[in-house]
């Protein structure tokens, strides 16, 4: 636990400001401010400022907070601990501005903006004019600026007798008589003058040592590091350096220079080059408008295509590997169906699944099947269809590029299975297309200019596996369709939140917007198509979903895209009359919706199938065939090739068979006669396949840092730490028992003084043990005691709450509001 | 956001022909796309690797491609399409055969990666010597072809710039005498010459042995003419004879019956296939003459064994003639890598507005068997079934009708059963030509039909054979079924020419409903509506009362 949080806070203006009083200090609004920085503060709610100090300085949640400062922040922080932390012990001293901009040679308000951001991240405070940096980055940065130690930190692990030559080498007074020898030391060689005629004393030879280890690394390896050097028989200029204390010893065979001395050689600057300027996001031009189209086509590929895979996976499911995942033999079909190759598909399916639109059905031997949430999405027009995908994408900690290779144990890692999460995704997602975002309008960044820009953006991220995950969100951004030729087109401009407008998951206000401005540029849906004598319908758009249905029903599609092509036969019209449509009604429906006269040879397609569709109809007592044409069974019954049915007739216009109902109708099918089945009260028993659905939604991974709280929660976290704060440092004024004559026990007098303070409107501190005997305490405003049970609103919990009179073990009136008795 | 042009997912193109930009748009997208159908409201083109590649030999290149998807589009293009286009087109004249000073034949590869990758694979290696520059390697030259197809087979299409030998010369002149070349024919003739070699793609009707004329007099060589058929060897003869300054004994047929080598040599694909214990007989054809050019007719019908020769003849000039470069067995591939890119394609529609072609129209009348013929149809042997329904007696009826209809007309009656037209000869008065009708009167019905004395012939399938077929304004079939579908519409289109007086040709099927016939026809719909014919159906029930159809 680091010690900038008080083990017991107090208020007390009396004593020094530390981390934890400066939090307290801190208005609702600065304390919201930190929590949409730093979610991971308020997640579950700290119970005091206390806690909030303690989690806040906490290693984990440090680290995550830094992995997010750019280059330039990083740098100030830096510079902070590396200006502001001299003794290396106890919480660091902190530096002023002045000083700090000196040393990172930056003007302007650029640094004042990066401190306040470094502030509200609560990684470094105030306290009067000095800039405090927490005392846990001592240990996260620990090379700050790749300067060594400090001198004192250096020299107080080295030897009495060591320090004794050094004093003496210096002219100083040895032992500690005169106090801690490594402090006297130490301040000796802060001071400049000296410190320069200590570089002149050391000579010239010396300055290629100090040279290589000024601008780091600041630790150098040297044999005998701790030799035995005095500055008389010093006879290298290493020797020289160590004799002056111009390095340090560190082990046996490493020398640091300390930070004083490599600071006092870089002039006071921290940097070389201070990185207060972000890389430029360059790359070729391309026309907006026609990297808009280009990108809208590709989201109503992507939106059209995940429908049609789904609607195939409705009827015929792949099935779930036994870790989990989609085998690759699916993975290609799916492919094939998507129209696109093995790495796209697994994109796209990743995203259906994040999305909720798939899930694996429960069974034992698992199948993928769309889920309940896909028939909410179908429901929705095109555009907000791709809002949906998108946003699951951003949000998706899933990485599809890792599928297809081997985990740490050398297993495939499978589409849709395990071991495809990375915690880092949906943040790197959302850098790489504000990154996008920020070049000029219409220009593509190249993807080496995106790398380079988040090289500088997130510096403490680099490496193969962020390099991929840049790379892959920049060509999974492109078969999205939120970039067009590497332009991130004005409708994914939208679908970003504003960086710090409280949360960086879209919601549903960027999503419409999103929507909108991809809808105006995607096709309306049509209610209409042209009919060709080819037996064929195109429809130039998309239709409206039912007019689609029953188009689809009545005729096969040959082609998607732009358009969609229908191809009429005698089996899709089969087809059609089988789900129960009759032949005027398809007529009719064809003349309402063609622009062109409906062709006369697909009049006669319909006539011809419908005049033969349910002529004959099978029946299952022993498998019967009847009709009212007798010809049609004369002709059936002296069809040679109707010779293994087993036919007898029965009537002129019944026939029974010995063969069961299911082989009966397709050997009649076969011969070209087209048999429905019928029920037993005889009518006919028509169908079409029913499609399935997974029975519940996919429970994505809740692997994904957690989204920074909206307004509200925030709020509440303010107000629930601040009462928890409140109840952990009042200052209580316990009720006197009353001396009444006649003796009344202290229920009683709780009893009592919680009914005077609901009549006044006071608020108490009450102890009370809950139902398990675990004894809490909360502030209160009570409402009314009645009943044995007292009604009061908790601001610990801000919520109304019922406690029994009975295990209140003590009230107490609140500082400031005396206790009436 | 109203451009004529929609593309799909499949890479096929939509085109509205009603559109007010169709016309610039059919031509912007014609070099890199191939029409497949075309019936009345939206033609459908298709771009594949092969048409794209054409599309770069012929000068064309990627961005123009993506303009005019860009330009024409009536909804966004998906972006990866584009880039798919773009990396295709990409792929052709990377590697290109050169003839070096020194090596010969070489390949030589502008992008030296891909080199590296084609000469590491198996099937490549053996046909290539040992590399004497960093982009360049020796060819075998025996291997021009098999390499060219190898290298397509890789994705990775060569361009040919090896050139050509000359061939033995012979002087063939265009003899225009009371017609002229087409101003389209002429452009096909030399747009082949300026190519080398390649493909020209002309419609049915569109006098695609003209145009092979035309090449032949610009080449003025010895050439060899490879056809589908013997008939086909009589009309190129007799074509020739009569466009060319090529006499009779300058002409030879090389067929099953005659073999003969001339100047010029007309030969039949189905001769140079034969083998005899494994062994091609003809082969030596090739070798007969120093061939400057060697045509191929109905190249998409070009059998695989011409393949394997025409690989070994990789130095000659070659030129393809066909109606389409769509092939239903898939090799589109070979006829590319081996004959050479597409030379020429006419815009069908407007070679339809100029008149030079005219759609028929088509009706399909359906007569009705009687209750005792269904029950003899649903009873007959398999082998007799189709039979037996295309020769109900039905439709005589409607026959004599239609022949009644169209008194004023030359009618033509065909089909394949001899008893069924016997007795619609008798029925209609009309005479009978088939096969035992002697060469005389044949010729003598032939002249009296062509000179309007006899209104209405019935011929047997024989006639689908006759080369001195009479054109009519009327055809009905009352039975035969077709083979293949290009098939089909070579006959139509020889049996229907276009009227002087610009009046669509009448082309009546009579078929027998819920049978065979009716299957069969529903083929010949679908084809013919993707061809742009307008295609009825009529009920012999109308037909007979005299309504109109």
């Amino acid at each position: 636990m680091s010690d900038d949080a008080e083990p017991v806070a107090r208020r007390d203006p009396e004593r020094a400001p530390t981390y934890t009083s400066w939090l307290r200090g801190l208005s609702d609004t600065e304390l919201g401010a930190l929590f949409i920085v730093r979610p991971d503060l308020v997640n579950p709610v700290p119970a005091g400022i206390a806690a909030l100090a303690a989690r806040a300085t906490a290693k984990p949640t440090v680290v995550r907070a830094l992995d997010r400062l750019d280059r330039f922040s990083l740098q100030v922080l830096e510079g902070l601990l590396a200006l502001g932390d001299p003794l290396f012990s106890g919480p660091p001293a902190g530096t002023d501005r002045a000083a700090l901009a000196a040393a990172l040679d930056v003007r302007g308000p650029l640094l004042d903006t990066t401190l306040d951001r470094l502030r509200t991240a609560a990684l470094v405070w105030d306290d009067g004019g000095t800039l405090r940096p927490i005392s846990v980055l001592r240990g996260i940065l620990d090379r700050p600026a790749g300067l060594g130690p400090p001198l004192v930190a250096l020299l107080s692990v080295q030897s009495l007798e060591r320090l004794n030559r050094l004093a003496a080498d210096l002219g100083l007074s040895a032992g500690y008589a005169d106090g801690d020898p490594a402090a006297r030391i130490a301040s000796e060689l802060t001071r400049r003058s000296r410190l320069d005629a200590l570089l002149a004393e050391a000579g010239e030879s010396a300055r290629p040592v100090l040279d290589r280890l000024v601008w780091g690394p600041s630790h150098g390896s040297v044999t005998n590091a701790r030799r035995e050097v005095s500055l008389a028989s010093a006879a290298s200029p290493i020797d020289r350096l160590l004799a002056l204390g111009l390095i340090v010893a560190t082990d046996e065979h490493t020398v640091a220079l300390p930070r004083e001395v490599a600071l006092h050689l870089r002039g006071g600057r921290l940097f070389s080059r201070t990185a207060s300027i972000p890389p430029r996001l360059d790359g070729p031009a391309h026309d907006l408008a026609s990297a808009g189209r280009a990108a809208a086509g590709q989201a109503f590929t992507v939106v059209r295509v995940v429908e049609e895979l789904l609607e195939d996976w409705a009827g015929n499911p792949p099935g779930v590997l036994r870790n989990g995942g989609l085998g690759v033999r699916d993975l290609r079909r799916a492919a094939r169906t998507l129209d696109t190759d093995e790495p796209t598909a697994a994109v796209l399916l990743e995203i259906t699944y994040a999305a909720g639109l798939i899930a694996a059905d429960g069974e034992v031997d698992g199948e993928w099947l769309p889920t309940g949430e896909y028939d909410i999405w179908r429901a929705h027009g095109p555009a907000r269809r791709w809002v949906w995908l998108a946003e699951a994408w951003l949000r998706s900690p899933r990485v599809a590029s890792l599928s297809g290779q081997k985990d740490a144990r050398g297993r495939a890692r499978n589409v849709l299975g395990e071991g495809l999460e990375r915690r880092s995704a949906p943040e790197t997602r959302l850098d790489v297309l504000r990154a996008l975002a920020r070049a000029s309008e219409a220009t593509a960044p190249t993807p080496e200019a995106v790398a380079e820009y988040l090289a500088w953006l997130r510096p403490r991220r680099q490496g193969t596996a962020f390099a991929d995950l840049v790379r892959g969100t920049l060509d999974e951004a492109a078969t999205l369709g939120l970039t067009g030729r590497g332009v991130l087109v004005p409708y994914a401009r939208a679908l970003l939140p504003e960086r710090n407008a409280g949360a960086a998951a879209p919601t549903g206000a960027e999503g419409a917007a999103a929507a909108s401005l991809l809808a105006s540029q995607l096709p309306e849906p049509l209610d209409h198509f042209l009919l060709q004598g080819d037996l064929t319908a195109v429809a130039p758009g998309p239709l409206l979903p039912p007019l689609a249905r029953e188009l689809a029903l009545a005729a096969d599609v040959e082609s998607t895209g732009g358009a969609t092509v229908y191809r009429f036969s005698a089996a899709s019209v089969r087809r059609a009359l089988d789900a129960g449509r009759g032949a005027d009604e398809l007529v009719g429906l064809l003349e309402r919706h063609s622009t062109t006269p409906v062709p006369q040879p697909l009049r006669y397609l319909v006539t011809d199938v419908a005049r033969r569709h349910g002529r004959l109809r099978v029946g299952t007592a022993s498998s019967y065939l009847r009709c009212d044409d007798p010809a049609v069974l004369d002709e059936l019954l002296s069809d040679r090739r109707a010779a293994d049915l087993l036919l007898f007739p029965l009537a002129p216009t019944v026939i029974a068979s010995r063969l069961n109902r299911p082989v009966l109708l397709d050997r009649l099918t076969e011969l070209g006669y087209h048999a429905v089945p019928e029920a037993t009260d005889g009518t006919m028993q028509l169908n079409r396949p029913e499609t399935r659905r997974a029975a519940a939604r996919a429970s994505v991974s809740e692997l994904a840092e957690p989204d920074p709280p909206g307004p509200e929660l925030r709020a509440a976290a303010v107000r629930a730490i601040r009462a928890g704060d409140e109840a952990a440092t009042a200052v209580r004024h316990p009720i006197d028992s009353p001396d009444a004559e006649q003796p009344r026990s202290p229920v009683a007098a709780t009893t009592a003084a919680l009914a005077a303070a609901a009549a006044e409107g006071r608020r108490v501190w009450i102890g009370y043990l809950d139902t398990e005997g675990i004894a809490g305490s909360s502030i209160v405003e009570p409402a009314k005691v009645d009943g044995g049970f007292l009604t009061a609103y908790d601001t610990t919990r801000a919520a109304v709450r019922r406690f029994a009179v009975h295990r209140i073990t003590g009230v107490a009136s609140l500082g400031g509001e005396p206790a009436s008795s | 956001m109203s451009g004529p042009l929609i593309v799909q997912s499949d890479k096929t193109l939509l085109l509205e022909v009603d559109h007010e930009l169709a016309a610039e748009c059919r031509r912007a997208i014609a070099p890199f796309a191939e029409l497949e159908r075309a019936p009345e409201h939206m033609h459908t083109y298709r771009v594949t690797p092969l048409a794209l590649w054409n599309a770069r030999a012929a000068g064309h290149d990627a961005e123009q491609v993506v303009d005019a998807f860009v330009k024409y589009s009536r909804y966004p293009v998906p972006h990866s399409l584009l880039v798919d286009i773009a990396e295709t087109m990409d792929r052709y004249g990377r590697l290109r055969l050169l003839a070096h000073p020194v090596h010969g034949l070489v390949l030589n590869a502008l992008d030296q990666a891909v080199l590296e990758e084609v000469v590491r694979a198996r099937k490549i290696k053996p046909m290539l010597g040992e590399r004497v520059e960093p982009d360049t390697v020796p060819v075998h030259p025996s291997e021009r072809g098999n390499l060219k197809q190898a290298l397509l087979k890789l994705g990775w299409p060569a361009e040919d710039l090896a050139g050509y030998v000359d061939g033995e010369a012979h002087p063939i002149e265009l003899a225009q005498d009371g017609w002229e070349l087409r101003g389209y024919q002429r452009e096909a003739a030399e747009s082949f010459d300026a190519g080398g070699s390649g493909v020209v793609v002309l419609p049915c009707g569109a006098g695609k042995t003209i145009v092979g004329a035309a090449a032949m007099a610009l080449a003025g060589a010895t050439t060899l003419i490879l056809v589908t058929n013997t008939v086909s060897v009589h009309q190129w003869r007799s074509e020739l004879l009569r466009r060319t300054s090529l006499t009779e004994d300058e002409i030879g047929e090389y067929s099953g019956t005659r073999k003969e080598i001339r100047p010029v040599t007309i030969a039949t694909y189905q001769v140079m296939a034969a083998r005899r214990k494994g062994v091609h007989t003809h082969l030596e054809l090739f070798e007969a003459r120093d061939w400057g050019l060697v045509v191929y007719d109905e190249v998409h019908l070009l059998p695989a064994p011409i393949f394997r020769m025409t690989a070994d003849l990789q130095a000659r000039r070659r030129l393809g003639l066909t109606a389409t470069l769509v092939r239903e067995d898939g090799r589109e591939g070979d006829v590319f890598s081996l004959i050479g890119p597409k030379r020429y394609d006419a815009p069908w529609k407007e070679m339809e507005n100029q008149g030079w072609i005219a759609p028929a129209d088509c009706v399909e009348v359906r007569v009705t068997l009687t209750e005792s013929e269904r029950l003899a149809y649903a009873t007959a042997d398999p082998g007799e079934r189709y039979r037996f329904c295309a020769s109900t007696d039905a439709k005589t009826e409607v026959v004599r009708e239609l022949v009644r209809r169209h008194e004023d007309e030359q009618v033509l009656v065909i089909g394949s059963y001899i008893d069924q037209l016997d007795e619609v000869g008798a029925a209609l008065d009309a005479p009978v030509i088939k096969g035992e009708t002697r060469v005389g009167e044949r010729e003598r019905l032939f002249d009296a039909f062509r000179s309007g004395e006899l209104r209405t012939l019935v011929v047997s399938k024989v006639a689908n054979f006759s080369i001195d077929l009479p054109e009519a304004a009327v055809a009905i079939q009352i039975s035969g079924s077709f083979g293949s579908r290009q098939e089909e519409a070579q006959r139509l289109g020889r049996v229907l020419r276009p009227k002087s007086d610009g009046r669509a040709a009448r082309f009546y099927a009579v078929v027998a409903r819920d049978t065979l016939d009716q299957d069969y026809a529903a083929h010949r719909q679908r084809f013919l509506a993707e061809q742009g014919y307008a295609y009825r159906i009529a009920d012999a029930d109308d037909v007979v009362a005299g309504r109109e159809v």
